[in-house]
């Protein structure tokens, strides 16, 4: 009568044995770890969508994201996309999706290169091995600009239409968080701010403090730009 | 000579430029045929001296343009353009070119950038005529000091140009300078004080002339060489992100005035001129251009002494794009003032331009233009006994088709 349902009492206490071992993971898990949530907003208050944030872990040292394999097109006479953000050691291919010919460069101390005329796609796509930040352009066609941003950071993304931008899980501790826009006016276009990630759900908010440059105009055709 | 000189140049860049790499030739052709509704004298075009484009000798379908223009790659860093038109209305050529040059651009370094430009090109004056072609995306004719530059003036020579490229690494600026060397242009002013200041799309071409010899104004001869002058302009652009441009020229052929040929009888034109242009563009399609030219030519025929003239314009257009649809408004004035006691080429007026444009796709353009021109030009009076008042206007319609291989 002292084995309930029929459970022997070695079997019982096995298995509260491993109930409690769960719980206890789950509770160390659940204190190491949490979601940022980052809100970035320009000046008047109103979100500031497509800007790169990354999150540069202080302590506990978080090792840096794993290099990808990107792309960067130029269709219609137009870096697709014009912004990128990629960690240190990734590759990017520079496809031609335009019947044109275009002469991808940059001078940036980050990766200067050159790509040459060329149609289609090249064949080797270029290292970007050193963080920063890299400005594309055509030697062509002018109005063709972008942006590779190399990160050695251990988290990064874009904000939302709303301006935010979630990591759904880290490590507790310091944070670096930087965001980086080409409409920023900040010097270097870049706005820094440190958080410590102490509970399960950490919110900031990264405010800019001035108006943002204009976007570039989408509405002009490019046969409007032959002189 | 230099015809021919210029004439090889041209043949053989273009077979150098077939031999080196077919696949990266680009052309356009267009064909812009016009409907037309003039209230006015005999065009300058055709040798009277209405100052728009068509007389309403010319009411009907004419042919507003048909273009071919050529650009050849030739390795990385050269290109070879090439744009030829024919226009209806010139009488020399059928077929002329309008632009042949050269291009040299090497990647920059730093934020530094240079271009060279050797050939037959137009200098760095118009912020309306942007498009290909040297057309205006805003309205089909051009306002009085494009056209007159248009019909006077090419830049026969070299152009180098600097750039600081500010926006390529997170400045709102770019700003470049120009420099440009020419020769061949000692007849440029002469169309000025013979026709004064027009309203026109039609462009000078490099081997032809501006007007018809019908007697009550001699056509005039363009781009040649005969005193042995070389002429400069200096220009600056200063770029705020892809928004607002200013553009400033001085611009001076340095002819000598006293200078005669003596296989044409032409004499050299010494023509100068400053120039000032604001663009502003917006997000929502808006487009303000302001701008501004003044300068003086002068001319010292045997037996008459120095002859000059002043002259100056200004223009301000306001255009807005929605989708397909431009709708374009300019207003300009116009002044040609004799600083000798014959009024000789004086002229004075004003003109507005309504122009409406639908582009429903690359290939097909539609434009509905009225432009209206009124003021006074000594030489109806001088020339051909009119009345130097007038009020001249010009519809058209255009519907042009354009292909290209790329």
């Amino acid at each position: 009568m002292q084995h309930t349902q029929g459970i022997p009492s070695g079997k019982c206490r096995e298995m509260a044995a491993r109930v409690a071992m769960i719980l206890l993971s789950l509770c160390i898990c659940g204190a190491a770890s949490a979601e940022l949530r980052i809100r970035v907003t320009q000046a008047n208050g109103k979100p500031l969508p497509g800007a790169v944030v990354t999150v540069h872990a202080l302590d506990p040292a978080v090792p840096a994201a794993a290099p990808i394999k990107a792309v960067m097109d130029q269709i219609d006479l137009a870096f697709a996309p014009d912004v990128l953000v990629i960690p240190a050691g990734s590759t990017v291919s520079f496809p031609n999706s335009d019947k044109v010919g275009h002469e991808v460069y940059s001078f940036s101390s980050a990766h200067p290169f050159k790509l040459g005329l060329y149609r289609g796609t090249p064949r080797d796509p270029q290292l970007f091995d050193r963080p920063g930040l890299v400005t594309l352009g055509c030697n062509i066609h002018d109005a063709m600009l972008a942006y590779i941003l190399v990160t050695d950071a251990a988290y990064y993304g874009f904000t939302a239409a709303d301006g935010t931008w979630t990591q759904p899980e880290l490590p507790r501790g310091k944070y670096r968080i930087e965001v980086w826009s080409p409409r920023l006016q900040e010097p270097g276009q870049l706005l820094q701010r440190e958080v410590v990630v102490t509970g399960e759900h950490v919110a900031a908010e990264i405010r800019s403090d001035h108006a943002l440059r204009p976007p570039q105009l989408q509405k002009r055709p490019h046969s409007w730009d032959a002189y | 000579m230099v015809e021919r000189c210029l004439l090889k140049l041209a043949a053989t860049l273009l077979c150098a430029a077939a031999l080196a790499d077919a696949r990266a030739t680009e052309w356009d052709a267009s064909l812009d045929m016009r409907l037309v509704a003039a209230d006015a004298p005999t065009s300058f075009a055709d040798g009277g001296l209405g100052v728009v484009r068509y007389g309403d000798d010319r009411n009907g379908l004419q042919l507003g343009r048909a273009r071919l223009a050529l650009s050849q790659e030739l390795g990385d860093l050269l290109t070879f353009k090439l744009d030829a038109s024919a226009w209806g209305q010139h009488d020399k050529n059928p077929v002329d070119l309008t632009e042949a040059y050269l291009q040299l651009h090497p990647y920059p370094w730093g934020d530094w950038r240079m271009r060279v430009k050797v050939g037959a090109f137009y200098a760095p004056v118009s912020l309306e005529n942007r498009a290909a072609g040297w057309e205006s995306p805003y309205t089909l004719s051009s306002s009085a000091m494009d056209s007159w530059v248009a019909q006077e003036l090419r830049t026969l020579g070299a152009e180098f140009k600097l750039e600081w490229l500010g926006t390529h690494s997170g400045h709102d600026f770019d700003i470049g300078a120009a420099f440009g060397v020419y020769g061949w242009d000692e007849g440029a002013g002469t169309a000025l004080t013979r026709s004064g200041f027009t309203i026109t799309d039609s462009q000078g071409t490099l081997f032809g002339r501006v007007g018809r010899p019908t007697g009550v104004m001699p056509p005039v001869n363009e781009y040649h060489q005969f005193d042995n002058r070389a002429g400069t302009y200096l220009g600056l652009d200063i770029h705020y992100l892809d928004r607002v441009t200013l553009e400033a020229l001085h611009y001076d052929n340095h002819a000598d005035p006293a200078a005669e040929d003596v296989v044409s009888g032409d004499y050299g034109w010494q023509t100068h001129f400053d120039t000032v242009g604001l663009r502003a563009e917006t997000d929502a399609g808006w487009t303000a251009i302001i701008q501004w030219m003044a300068g003086v030519t002068a001319v010292e025929p045997e037996d008459f002494g120095l002859l000059r003239w002043d002259f100056a314009t200004r223009y301000v257009l306001l255009s807005r794009r929605s989708g397909r649809n431009t709708l374009s408004a300019r207003y300009e004035d116009f002044t040609i003032r004799a600083r000798q006691a014959f009024a000789l080429g004086d002229q004075g007026g004003h003109a507005v331009t309504l122009a409406y444009r639908f582009e429903p796709d690359a290939r097909w353009r539609f434009t509905l233009e009225w432009v209206r021109a009124r003021g006074f030009q000594a030489n109806r009076a001088i020339a051909s006994g009119e009345p130097p008042f007038a009020t001249m206007s010009d519809v058209q319609l255009a519907i042009r088709y354009a292909v290209s291989n790329h």
